[in-house]
Order: structure tokens, then sequence, then C-alpha cells
């Protein structure tokens, strides 16, 4: 048929007759699927490595084509994928290959892997085309790497084939197109197939394959290729979907937004952004119920107020908003004081008023109808603040004036009833409950009289001001002090679990503010103030600052007072504000550390810079930084992953390294994972910070002598930075003393 | 509306909207929208007419077209209505309203170039297409596995992409999504189908220039425009046709079929 005539006749036609003759071959296939395997086999040896180039890019994307199509049942699939892969090995392997032939050679094999594993799971004795396949796997993988993007392209999908292959289904996927290929497949006594080889060669791949996610890279195109081929991963292999998600809401797809907006910037920062919001509301979408739904949430929320401030922000929204701002202050005034004269305050008809129709300037029934005990008090608090902040001087003098003009004329019209009790309570304010018994406490007295009670009494005290120029009148109106009844004495319990509360309302703004400035960060530069943006990480300083500064200096008073009265119920082990502060940050940082480290990092260089102080200042005050630092880091030690590098990070920023704090590297030794993490953070030390240099050595040379697992590289660092110190070492005897000595003089 | 006379502005000299061929690689499209049958068909025509491969489709759950008042649609099953028994239904209804607003115009065109709205997410991609010869733009696509995907509103390019991310990419095969917002009416479809054919040559002309490259040692000639490959150079191209077309907000992304 066609195929035997292409075959036959390939030799004295030119290229372009044979293009055409392969085109005529593939419609025959597309039409009838019956021709499928004697067509593939029949145009294999005219599109080998040795073929023209015309030929080899359309022999690939035919193999391409012919082992993905969805008509072939995968039984066809298996004869077929048998055949090529010797082709297909050969293409791939030819050195500096054509990017197309590659991309879809590449592309192909990706087809083939699945068909070729599943073949081979049935009929293990043919070894021959395992060898194959896994050739060709060690191939794509080599030259992943160094590929131009679109073979790259290609290498990513081919690893998440293998990926999806290799790792155990929960049976979700379509049984199709071998998408339900998966490592369930695979019997334990296999004799080609090793299914845990085959589970840590795919988690391997994973890892590989987010790679580009974890670098935060901006190629969108490398990014988006990850992305939209990941999710159906996350959906039928649960063992991977841990680390995907991790990775994906770690990454930032706004990082390019930092550098200036070209056009094409704009387009990568665009398509990184909804493709990663697509890829999370997909997964949303479904699966509602993911333990990690909360987390996409907020990640979708703080992507999608972001996006917004770059792209609406820094065009339209901005003029506008600096315009208002510029114009508001103005305009606001200008019409206030245009419009003195025109508040009127019309004085009160006979008869009894409400203190509330005393005090309503408005004229709007409806307005004069509104309750406004009914506004939360942190609405109406907000309220006041911005209307006394904006509001004229000349009015407020107006308004005052005009209530205190009805006082004068309502006590004018009932003197006699104001005159029946002497130090009479106005009618107007009995339903405030105040009863005469109050006056007998005498607040004075009590132990538990502190400052804040003292501005309690100032606050409720009628302010002198308003008082005074209306002497005249208020003595015959006789508004005597108004005194609330002052509450009840505290006791260090209740004292210290309200202190707890108000500290832990520290932490509420800081869920409402979640970091999403971050991408505008760059502007602030060196001029700006600490906590002055009112962003997230303004309060995140506020709160460090809360929690080192607030009490400085206190604690040691504090300590003398227990001293000269021990008897006192202050004399208690108390926790300080400070102190709880420092315990909820402690449990905030630890929440979500990895993400967190920066602010533990701020924090304990506000620690550090306190202690410092406290310090220099001679006094008795406890210290904190050393035991914060070592408390956190025993927190976090016991999470760590291989992968942890903030710890490096941790280690290299925060102030100041002690002995002991290095030790604690020495527990992540024991486990085997995790050596490496701790002596490359060691050897961070060792080269970037000279004054820790010696203590770092120390320590490497007891893990050294302490772990045999680590010695190799243990070893190596100290070959480079202590030579001579190994040597010493396996001397014999006198070794045992060498550590010792080293110790000594380090300390 | 009168595709033809519209059309004559844009680079396509030749009558009747029709352009030469340049016989020679082209990409293959695919053009979505929510109905197929105004922007997409739109495109699609154009397409065509500029001698590209493509198909088109709609992701909306039915096929929504205006009738006499807004809550009274003409609604259409996707895959099984032809343009045609539509058009023959509509002119039954009211020849007059139809013809004023434009449908019976839209359905005549749309009949000429194939025979009826398909869904996109019913679309097996990779189904031989032998029997759409008579489809206008089937040349080319036979394997029916189109290159780049245009998509001609934001919630259909969503719809595009959720989906792809759904069919879990068994065919390993990269696609580049586009989205090119265009407003539903005749004359936003007719000025959009030229921005597509725009970006569609635009396109096409780095893909050309990509297999103009022989082997990899094409790869150190040449400027580093034309040395990065097709797939790079999406969102180049992109982001100059959206200086080009500023009034059409478009978004990108590479996908897998």
């Amino acid at each position: 048929m066609a195929a035997d005539a292409t075959d036959a006749s390939s030799k004295t036609l030119s290229v372009a007759e044979q293009l055409e003759q392969l085109n005529a071959a593939r419609k025959l296939v597309l039409d009838n699927i019956a021709y499928y395997d004697r067509i593939v086999k029949g145009v294999l040896p005219i599109i080998g490595p040795t073929a023209a180039l015309e030929l080899r890019r359309w022999g690939a994307e035919f193999l391409a084509e012919s082992l993905a199509t969805p008509v072939l049942t995968m039984r066809d699939k298996e004869n077929i994928t048998v055949a090529v892969l010797d082709t297909l090995r050969r293409l791939i392997e030819g050195a500096g290959e054509d990017v197309i032939v590659l991309k879809a050679c590449v592309a192909a094999a990706a087809s083939a892997y699945p068909i070729a594993l599943r073949w081979i799971i049935h009929n293990s004795y043919h070894a021959e085309s395992w060898e194959q396949m896994s050739a060709t796997k060690s191939r794509i993988l080599h030259i992943w790497d160094g590929a131009p993007a679109p073979v790259k392209l290609s290498c990513i999908k081919f690893a998440q084939r293998v990926v999806l292959c290799q790792t155990a289904s929960n049976g979700m996927e379509q049984k199709y197109n071998g998408l339900d290929i998966s490592l369930n497949m695979v019997p334990p006594n296999h004799p080609l197939l090793d299914p845990r080889q085959l589970e840590a060669e795919a988690t391997g791949l994973l890892d590989r394959m987010l790679g580009v996610l974890q670098d935060n890279s901006s190629d969108a195109l490398l990014v988006d290729a990850t992305l939209n081929c990941l999710s159906i991963l996350i959906r039928t292999r649960p063992a991977t979907s841990n680390r995907i998600l991790n990775a994906v809401l770690n990454f930032n797809p706004l990082k390019l937004a930092n550098s200036p907006m070209t056009p094409k910037t704009r387009v990568l920062v665009q398509s990184l952004v909804k493709t990663t919001r697509i890829f999370l509301t997909n997964l949303l979408k479904r699966d509602p119920h993911n333990p990690m739904s909360g987390r996409i949430q907020q990640y979708l929320e703080r992507l999608m107020r972001s996006r917004t401030e770059i792209f609406d922000e820094a065009g339209r929204k901005r003029a506008l908003a600096d315009h208002t701002a510029a114009a508001y202050g103005d305009a606001k005034r200008q019409k206030l004081e245009g419009g003195v004269a025109q508040v009127s305050i019309p004085p009160l008809g006979p008869g009894p008023h409400t203190l509330a129709a005393v005090f309503a300037l408005t004229s709007n029934l409806g307005l004069q109808g509104f309750d406004a005990t009914q506004l939360p008090a942190n609405l109406a608090a907000r309220i006041s603040v911005s209307a006394l902040a904006t509001l004229d001087e000349q009015v407020l003098n107006f308004a005052v004036a005009g209530v205190r003009d009805r006082l004068a004329s309502l006590y004018g019209a009932g003197p006699a009833a104001a005159a029946g009790e002497p130090s009479v309570i106005n009618a107007a304010t009995a339903p405030l409950g105040v009863e005469e018994e109050d006056d007998d406490y005498e607040p004075d007295l009590t132990l538990a009289e502190d400052t804040e009670q003292i501005l309690n009494k100032l606050d409720n005290a009628p302010p002198e001001e308003v008082i005074e120029p209306a002497a005249d009148a208020a003595a015959a109106l006789a508004l005597g002090p108004f005194k609330l009844p002052p509450p009840p004495a505290l006791d260090p319990d209740t004292a210290a679990s309200l202190s707890q509360a108000a500290a832990s309302r520290v932490f509420g703004p800081v869920s409402a503010l979640k970091d999403g400035g971050a991408v505008r960060k760059s502007k602030a530069g060196i001029n700006r103030l600490a906590a002055s943006s009112y962003d997230h990480e303004s309060w995140m300083t506020l709160i460090t600052r809360l929690a080192t500064r607030s009490t400085a200096g206190l604690d040691d008073v504090s300590s003398s007072i227990k001293q000269e009265d021990a008897g006192s119920a202050l004399d208690r082990p108390r926790v300080s504000l400070g102190d709880t502060i420092r315990e909820m940050l402690y449990t905030y940082i630890l929440e979500d550390w990895r993400r967190r480290i920066e602010i533990a990092v701020a924090w304990l260089c506000e620690e550090w810079y306190n202690d410092q102080l406290t310090k220099r200042s001679g006094s008795n005050a406890p210290l904190h930084y050393e035991k914060w630092t070592l408390r956190l880091v025993d927190g976090f030690l016991s999470y760590i992953t291989t992968q942890d590098k903030v710890l490096t990070r941790f280690l290299a920023e925060i102030p100041e390294l002690s002995k002991a704090l290095l030790g604690k590297l020495k527990g992540l030794c024991a486990d085997p994972t995790t050596v490496q993490l701790a002596l490359t953070s060691l050897l961070y030390l060792v080269m970037m910070r000279p004054p820790v240099r010696e203590i770092a050595l120390d320590t490497v040379a007891d893990i050294w002598s302490e772990y045999e697992d680590a010695r190799p590289l243990a070893a190596k660092y100290l070959a480079k930075w202590r030579p001579g110190f190994i040597e010493s070492q396996t001397r014999g005897a006198q070794g045992d003393a060498a550590p010792a000595n080293n110790v000594a003089i380090a300390a | 509306m009168d595709v033809a006379s519209e059309n004559m502005g844009s680079s396509t000299p030749a009558p009747n909207g029709q352009r030469q061929d340049e016989s020679g690689f082209k990409l293959k499209f695919c053009t979505v929208c929510a109905s197929n049958q105004n922007r997409s068909m739109e495109g699609h025509l154009r397409l065509a007419q500029a001698n590209y491969p493509v198909i088109s489709f709609g992701t909306g759950s039915l096929v929504r077209l205006p009738g006499p008042t807004q809550t009274q649609p003409n609604v259409y099953k996707f895959n099984e209505t032809s343009y045609d028994s539509i058009y023959r239904e509509l002119e039954a209804k009211d020849p007059r309203l139809y013809r004023a607003n434009g449908l019976l115009n839209m359905l005549g065109r749309n009949r000429l170039i194939k025979w009826g709205p398909e869904r996109w997410q019913d679309w097996q991609v990779g189904m031989p297409r032998i029997k759409n010869e008579k489809d206008q733009g089937s040349a080319g696509l036979e394997g029916g596995v189109p290159d780049v995907v245009i998509t001609c509103e934001e919630r259909c390019w969503d719809a595009v992409v959720d989906d792809l991310l759904n069919r879990g990419s068994p065919l390993n095969r990269p696609v580049h999504v586009i989205n090119i917002d265009i407003k539903d009416n005749h004359q936003d479809a007719s000025i959009g189908g030229g921005a597509i054919v725009d970006l569609a040559d635009a396109l096409n002309k780095a893909a050309v220039e990509e297999r103009e490259k022989v082997g990899a040692s094409g790869f150190d000639a040449g400027s580093a425009a034309s040395r990065a490959s097709f797939d790079e150079r999406v969102p180049e191209v992109l982001a100059e046709w959206q200086e080009r077309w500023p009034k059409l907000p478009s978004t990108w992304t590479l996908s897998w079929f």
C-alpha cells in the first residue's frame, strides 16, 4: 500500500516529492486507523538520523502525533511504541540535532514512556525495549538543562509523564491515553522494575520540575508550562500534592513586576499571575475540602490584591488618589468656612428635653431620630476622630456656644426645679445611673490605685476649659462633676490575664494586614522610618519593638521593689507584658517559620540592641537575646528538612552567635539528610562571618568527632579551614586532648 | 454585516478578503468565543481567508442568540444544531427582526464556513478532522491539533485553560493560549477579526523564521530576536501586537493538550 510505495521509491525521489508522499500517507492513516501500524513502521527507515532535515522534522512530528493520537487503543500503541523506540533513541542521541526534531522527539518519548512501562510490566522478558526507553530517558534528562527553550518545554512534559507513571495513583484519573498508568501497576517482584527505585526517581524529577518555581523564575514560558501540567499530579498522585502546593504557594509570580514595566514584562507578569490563579482556582473547585484550601484562598486574595495594585494603581487609580489627597483638605475647608454662617443652632422650646436633644445640633428630623448608641464603639471612635480632625475651629466654638446657650435657657426656664436639690444632678443625666453611695468610695486609700486609674478619673472629670468660661452660668446650673465608679481593684492574676488579652489583640491586625505589599518595598530606601507605612511589615516592627522596648528598664525597677516589699501581692512570679508579647511572637513565627524567618531576624536584632542598651546602663535587668534565640532555633530545628536553606540565612543574619547556639546544629547531624544543610550553614559562617569563624569551626570539629555519618563532609571543610586538625585527631592517644584545647582557646 | 467590505482596510489586498497563498509553513489556529457564532466565527473566516488552517469552538453550555427581548434568547445545543437550521428557524420566526439585528447575516456567513457550532469542552483534541474538509480553513488541520488557541473573552480563556488542566494533558503537546478581549457585537467582532489576523501573521512570521534555521548550528547566526525560538518569542510578539492594538487587552499562557 502507501507505505510500501514510499518505502520502495524513497531512494529515487527528491525530498519534496518524498514529503508529498509522506503527507499523503499521513492523510491515509488519519482517515483509517487500520493503516497506522504499517505506515508508522514503513516510514521509520526514511526518517532516521541520516535522513534530510525536512524528512527528520516531518518524521519526528509524525511520531509524536501517532504516539499521542486518541484514536488508537493501548494495544495498538504498544505495538507502534516498541517498533519506534530505536529510531526515537537514535534521533534524540544524535549530536547537534535540529531543535524542531528534538522537540517533537522528546514529546513522542513522553507519550511512549507510559506505554513502554506498561508493556514491560506485562512482558518482562523483553528487556531490550526497556533498555531503549531507559537510554532515551537518561539522554533526555541529560540534555534538559542546557536545551533551547522549545526542547526544554518537551523535557518538562517528559519529566511530568515519568512522575505520573512512577508514583502511586489514587485512581481519580480518566482511564485514557495512558494517564492511568501508575506505580500501582508495577508488581513488587518485577525482574526489571524496582518500584522503590522508580518512585525515588519520580521524587527527584518532580523536585527538578519544581525548581523553576522555587527559584522564583521569571521565565514565564517555563513556569507556565510547568504549572499547566502539574494539576493532574496533584489530583491523582497524592504523594506529590503537598510538595507541589508548597512550591506553588511559595512562588511569587509578581517578582518581575519590580523591573521596569515594558510591554513585554507586562505580558509576562500577567501571564504568570493568571496562570497561577487558574491553576489554584481549578484545584479549589475540584477539591474544596483540601486541607490547604485556606492557604490557597489567602494566596489568591493576596495575589489579586497585589496585581490590582501593580496594574491599576500604577496608572489611573494612584493618580486619582494623589489628586484627591492634594485637593481634599482645601475643598473641605472651603466648604466649611463658607458654611459657618449657615450652621444655625435653634434654641430649644419649653418643656422637658432629653440630654440628646440638648446636644442635637441638626434640624433634620431623620438625623435627630438616629440613635448614636447603636454604632459600634470603634466605629464611633473613628468617626469622632476624623470629624474632629477635619472640623473647623470656628464651627466647633459656634456649636459649643450654642449648646451652652441652650443649657442656660433651660436653667432659666426651670430654676425652681433645679433649686430643689442642692447638689443637683441634672434630670437629663439621671438615666446614667449615678448613685449617691459612690461618693463614699475613697479610691485614694486603696493600694490598687495606679496611674491608669488616676488617668481614668481625670478623664471622667469635667473638662476644665469648657466649664471655666461658662463659670458664671455653670455655677447657677450646678452641674456637678460626674464620676464613674472606679473599677474594682485588679489582682495580679486578672491583671496578667488581661495583659495577655491585650497582647493578643496586638496580633489582631497581623492577619488582616497580610504582607501583600512585598512588591512595593523597593521604593522605601534608606531614609524610611520604621513602622510608618501602615502595612504588615511596619506592624511587625511595631510588635517587635513593643516586645523589646516597652518595658525595657522597668523590669529592673520592679525587682528592686520586690525586695523591699516582700509581702505584697505583687511579689509573685509574674510575666511582664514584654514577655507575653515575646511568647506570642514566638508562637507566631513558629506557625510558619519558613516564611516568617525575616520577622524572627528583625525581632532578634531588636532584642540584641535592647540587651546592649541594658548592659550599658549597668542595670541588672534580665537579658533576652540569647534565651529567645535558643528557643527559636530549638523550635524550628525539629521541623527542618534538607531544603530549608533559610537556616543558613537565619544564622547569617542574626546579630550574635554563641557556642551554645551553634551546638544546636550538631543535633541536625544525627539525621543523614540534614547533615549537608548543617555543615553548609556552618561553612557559610566560617567564610562570611570571621568573628564567629572559630566557634563555627569548633562546632564542625565536634561534629566530626561525634557523628560518624557526617565525617566525610566535615573532614573536607576542616581540611581546608583548620589544616592539621584531623591529622592530630587521628594520631591516636594524644588526639583526645586536642579538641579540648581547641575549645579552650576559642572560648 | 458585510465582512468583505469591512475587511478591505486591513492588509489583505486580494479581492473578497482572500489572500494570495504564499504556500509554506503555516501555524494552525483555533478561535474560541462563548457561542461559536460571532467573534470566533469572524476570526475563523478571516484566518481561513488568510490561508491559515483554523478551527473554532464555543465554551458556553449552550449556543445563545438574542431573541425578541432580553429574557427570551434563542437557545440551541452545541454540536447538534447546524447554522443552516438556526438560520431557517429564525427566518421563519421573524425575518424583519433577525435581519435588522444582523443575526441572519451572521448565520448566513457561518453556514458557509462550517456545519454548526462546536463546543470546546466536548472536542476531543487530536481526533482526525478528515471529514471536515469542506469547512473553511480545514486544510492543514486534518490532525485536529492546533498550535495556537485564540479566545475572544477573558471568561473563555479561563474556561479553556481550566479545561486543559482538567484533561490532564494526555497528548504532551504544547499550545499557546492567547486571549483578546473583543466585545460581542458585529462591529467589534469585525475589528477583532482583523486584529486576530494581524497577530496570526506576526506569530507565523516568528514560526517560519524558527523553521528556517537549520539544525543546532543555526543557533549562532542572526540577531538575538531571530535566534530565539518561536515559543520564546510569543510573549514578545504579543507585546508588540498589543502596542498596535491597545484597545484589545490580551493575555497569554503556554498550556498542554
